[in-house]
C-alpha cells in the first residue's frame, strides 16, 4: 500500500470515529406532546430540568421577541437562565412590555416601559419560571418568556412534535410548561442514539 | 301704550310645549364604543377608550383619521376589506366607477344600557310618582361604523328601544365623512374634512359619547317665552342635527375647527327655510416636557401609555333665526315672525395622568317679539336669556375604577316665570363612580343632589335626591 493510500485510509477512519463520537455527544430527544382539555398542543415548552452539579453559561447572543401586528412573536420563547432578551417594537403604534411575575413570584414583576416603532429594550432573565408578557397599551397582547435551567429545551409545533437537540447521553428529568396546562414531569434515558419521549399535558 | 295681543290659548300651548320638551330632554340619543373595531383589529376596547365611550388620545386619533389607525392602518387589520373595484381602476376613471371598499364583515355592534333609579318622595301635587324604577330607561342600540376606503368613513347608531319594551327611539348619528378634502391644495393632512347627514355638533364635550348616565343640563335647555312673549325655540344642544359640517385638525389635532350648516330642528324635519350656523374652534397646549413624547399619539410613561398632559381651550357660537306664524295661523295679518337667536360659550379641558377636569359655560339669547294683531305691528319683548354650564372631574383610581364629580348649573328666569322651574337657578351636584367589570362591561353609579328641579305644579322648592345605578355593555 502506498503512503498516500495509507494516509487516505487513516483519514477515513479518523473521520468515521469523529462522526460516531460526535453523534454520541449530541443526541436528540424527539417526541410528541398530546393534550387533554387544551385547544392545541402548540407552544408547549419541553425542557430538561436542572442537572445536579452542572451549570450552563448564558448565551452571549441575546434572544429576541418582536411586537408585530400587535402580537408578541414568538408567542412563547424558552431561554436558558441568564439569557438577555431583547424586545423590539416593529409596529407603528407604541407598545409596552411588562410582566406581573416570574414563575409566580410577584416580587419579580417588572415594567420595561413603553417605546415607539423601531426601538428595543432588553432584560436579562436570571430567575427560573415563566414570565407572562403583557402590554398595557393593548391588553389583548400576550406572550411568555420561559426561563429554564438547562440549554436543552424545545417548543412544540402545531402537531405537538418537538426535538431537543445536543443532549449528552444520560438520565434526565424532562418537564413541560404550557400556557394553560399543568406541568408534566417524566424521566428519560438518553442513549447515544437519542431518545423518544411522548408526553401528555392536561389542563 | 301698545296693546299686547297674544292669544291666551297660544301661551298655554307654548308653555305646554316647553314643559313637554323639558321632560323629554333626557331622551338624548346615545352612541358608544365600537366592538366592530375591536373585532376588525383584534384589539381590546381599551386601545381607544379609557372608560368607554370616552376616547383616549389614541381613540381620538383613530376617529379623526376616519376610523383608521393613525399610521400603517392596513398592517393592523386582521379582517381585510372587500374591494369594490381594484385600486388600479382609478386610472380608468371616469370610464369606470371609482374603486372603493367595504368592511370584510358587517361592522355592527350592539349596546345595552339599563339604569335603576331611586328618588326621594315627590309632592302629590304632581300625582303619584313611584320612588324607584328598575331598568328604566332601558336602551338597546345598534351601531355600525367603519371606513369605505382611504378617506371615506361612516357612522350610524340607532336606539332600537328606549324607555321601555319596544318603545321607539330613533337615529342618533348617521353620517358620511370625507377626510382630507384639502389635500389637492397641499395643506397639512386633515386640515379640512366634511361630514354629511345627522350628527352631534362638534360640541366641546360630547353628550352622545359621555360616560355619564344622565345628560348635561345645559345641553337640554330650550328657550320658550311662555307668557312673556312668542319665543318658542326647541333647539337643544345635546341632540343631533341634520346638516353639513366642514372642519379640520391640522397640527396633530392641537388646533381644531369646525363650521356646520344645519336645519336647526335637531333630529326632526326642517321647520323653516333658514339654516343655522355653528362654529367651534379650540386649541390644545401639549404640556409634555419631552418633545419626542409630544409627537407621539399617546404619551409613554415609565409604566405605560397615558393621555398627554395637556390643556385645551375652546369657544363656540351658534346662530339661527327662528320663525313663527309662517302661514299666518297664529297671528293673522302679522306675517312671519323672525326671531334671531344665538348660543355662545367657552370651554376648557385639562388632563394630567389619571386625572382630568373639564367644563363649559354657555349663554343663550333669543329675541322675543310681541305682535299686535289689532295694529299689525310687532314690537320687541324682553329677550329670553339663559346661562349655565357644568364642571366635571374624573380620576382613574385604577384603570377599571373611575371616580367622578360633576356640577351642573342652569340660570333661566324665564323657566321660573313659566313654572318650568320653581327657581331661576337650577343646580345639580352629581358624584359618581364607574367600574369596568370587563373592557366592554361596566357598572355605573351616580348620586344626584338637586337644589331645584323642574316640576310643574309644585308650589315650594324642595330638596331632591336621586340615585341612578345601572349596567352598560357592548358586544
Amino acid at each position: 500500500m502506498s503512503m498516500s493510500k495509507m494516509t487516505g485510509v487513516l483519514a477515513g477512519v479518523v473521520l468515521m470515529c469523529g462522526l460516531s463520537l460526535s453523534s454520541a455527544r449530541a443526541a436528540e430527544i424527539k417526541g410528541k406532546v398530546a393534550v387533554q382539555g387544551l385547544r392545541s398542543p402548540e407552544n408547549i415548552v419541553v425542557y430538561v430540568d436542572a442537572i445536579p452539579g452542572k451549570t450552563f453559561p448564558a448565551p452571549a447572543q441575546p434572544a429576541l421577541i418582536d411586537q408585530r401586528k400587535m402580537t408578541f412573536v414568538p408567542h412563547v420563547l424558552p431561554v436558558l437562565k441568564g439569557t438577555t432578551v431583547e424586545f423590539l417594537n416593529s409596529d407603528a403604534v407604541g407598545h409596552n412590555v411588562y410582566w406581573p411575575s416570574v414563575g409566580g413570584n410577584k416580587k419579580l414583576t417588572h415594567n420595561l416601559g413603553t417605546w415607539p416603532q423601531g426601538q428595543k429594550k432588553s432584560f436579562q432573565f436570571n430567575d427560573l419560571g415563566a414570565a407572562s408578557l403583557l402590554c398595557n397599551v393593548h391588553p389583548e397582547m400576550s406572550g411568555y418568556v420561559v426561563v429554564v435551567p438547562t440549554p436543552y429545551f424545545a417548543t412544540t409545533d402545531k402537531e405537538g412534535s418537538f426535538v431537543i437537540k445536543d443532549v449528552p447521553p444520560g438520565h434526565y428529568t424532562v418537564k413541560t410548561w404550557s400556557e394553560d396546562g399543568k406541568p408534566t414531569t417524566q424521566d428519560v434515558d438518553v442513549a447515544a442514539s437519542g431518545a423518544a419521549l411522548n408526553l401528555t399535558v392536561k389542563k | 301704550m301698545m296693546r299686547r295681543a297674544i292669544d291666551a290659548g297660544l301661551v298655554v300651548a307654548l308653555a305646554g310645549v316647553a314643559v313637554f320638551l323639558w321632560f323629554t330632554a333626557c331622551a338624548v340619543p346615545r352612541a358608544s364604543a365600537i366592538p366592530a373595531f375591536a373585532r376588525k383589529y383584534q384589539t381590546s376596547c381599551t386601545t381607544c377608550h379609557n372608560d368607554y365611550p370616552e376616547l383616549n388620545d389614541f381613540g381620538e386619533a383613530f376617529k379623526k383619521n376616519g376610523f383608521k389607525f393613525p399610521k400603517d392602518d392596513e398592517s393592523f387589520v386582521k379582517e381585510p376589506p372587500v374591494l369594490l373595484g381594484a385600486k388600479a381602476q382609478r386610472e380608468v376613471f371616469p370610464k369606470s366607477v371609482f374603486p372603493g371598499e367595504i368592511p370584510g364583515m358587517i361592522p355592527i355592534s350592539f349596546r345595552y344600557s339599563g339604569f335603576a333609579s331611586y328618588n326621594n318622595r315627590q309632592p302629590l301635587a304632581i300625582g303619584f310618582q313611584p320612588r324607584s324604577d328598575l331598568f328604566m330607561p332601558n336602551t338597546f342600540t345598534v351601531i355600525g361604523a367603519g371606513s369605505f376606503g382611504p378617506n371615506l368613513s361612516f357612522w350610524v347608531d340607532n336606539d332600537i328601544s328606549s324607555g321601555g319594551a319596544n318603545a321607539a327611539a330613533g337615529l342618533g348619528d348617521g353620517y358620511l365623512k370625507v377626510n382630507d378634502i384639502s389635500r389637492p391644495l397641499h395643506l397639512p393632512k386633515d386640515t379640512m374634512n366634511v361630514r354629511f347627514g345627522q350628527f352631534e355638533l362638534d360640541l366641546p364635550f360630547t353628550q352622545a359619547r359621555s360616560i355619564d348616565p344622565t345628560g348635561y343640563d345645559i345641553y337640554s335647555e330650550a328657550s320658550f317665552a311662555g307668557v312673556q312673549g312668542t319665543t318658542s325655540n326647541a333647539l337643544q344642544f345635546g341632540i343631533p342635527q341634520r346638516g353639513i359640517e366642514i372642519g379640520g385638525y391640522p397640527n396633530d389635532g392641537n388646533f381644531e375647527w369646525s363650521l356646520a350648516v344645519v336645519n336647526g330642528s335637531n333630529n326632526n324635519a326642517a321647520m323653516r327655510n333658514s339654516k343655522d350656523i355653528y362654529v367651534r374652534v379650540s386649541q390644545r397646549f401639549n404640556l409634555e416636557r419631552d418633545p419626542e413624547v409630544r409627537k407621539e399619539v399617546q404619551a409613554a410613561g415609565p409604566t405605560g401609555p397615558r393621555d398627554h398632559t395637556s390643556i385645551r381651550f375652546g369657544a363656540f357660537y351658534y346662530y339661527g333665526e327662528n320663525e313663527l306664524n309662517q302661514d299666518g295661523s297664529l297671528f293673522a295679518g302679522i306675517g312671519t315672525l323672525k326671531e334671531p337667536f344665538y348660543r355662545a360659550g367657552g370651554d376648557v379641558r385639562f388632563k394630567y395622568r389619571q386625572f382630568e377636569v373639564y367644563g363649559l359655560g354657555m349663554f343663550g339669547h333669543d329675541n322675543n317679539l310681541i305682535p299686535n294683531t289689532d295694529t299689525g305691528m310687532v314690537s320687541r319683548g324682553v329677550p329670553v336669556n339663559f346661562s349655565g354650564g357644568f364642571a366635571q372631574a374624573q380620576y382613574w383610581i385604577y384603570p377599571w375604577m373611575i371616580a367622578i364629580m360633576r356640577y351642573d348649573f342652569v340660570n333661566s328666569p324665564t323657566d321660573m316665570l313659566n313654572s318650568v322651574s320653581t327657581l331661576a337657578t337650577r343646580n345639580r351636584f352629581s358624584p359618581g363612580a364607574q367600574f369596568l367589570i370587563r373592557a366592554n362591561i361596566k357598572a355605573v353609579f351616580e348620586f344626584q343632589r338637586n337644589w331645584e328641579i323642574p316640576i310643574p305644579g309644585s308650589v315650594l322648592p324642595f330638596r331632591h335626591y336621586g340615585f341612578v345605578a345601572g349596567v352598560d355593555y357592548l358586544f
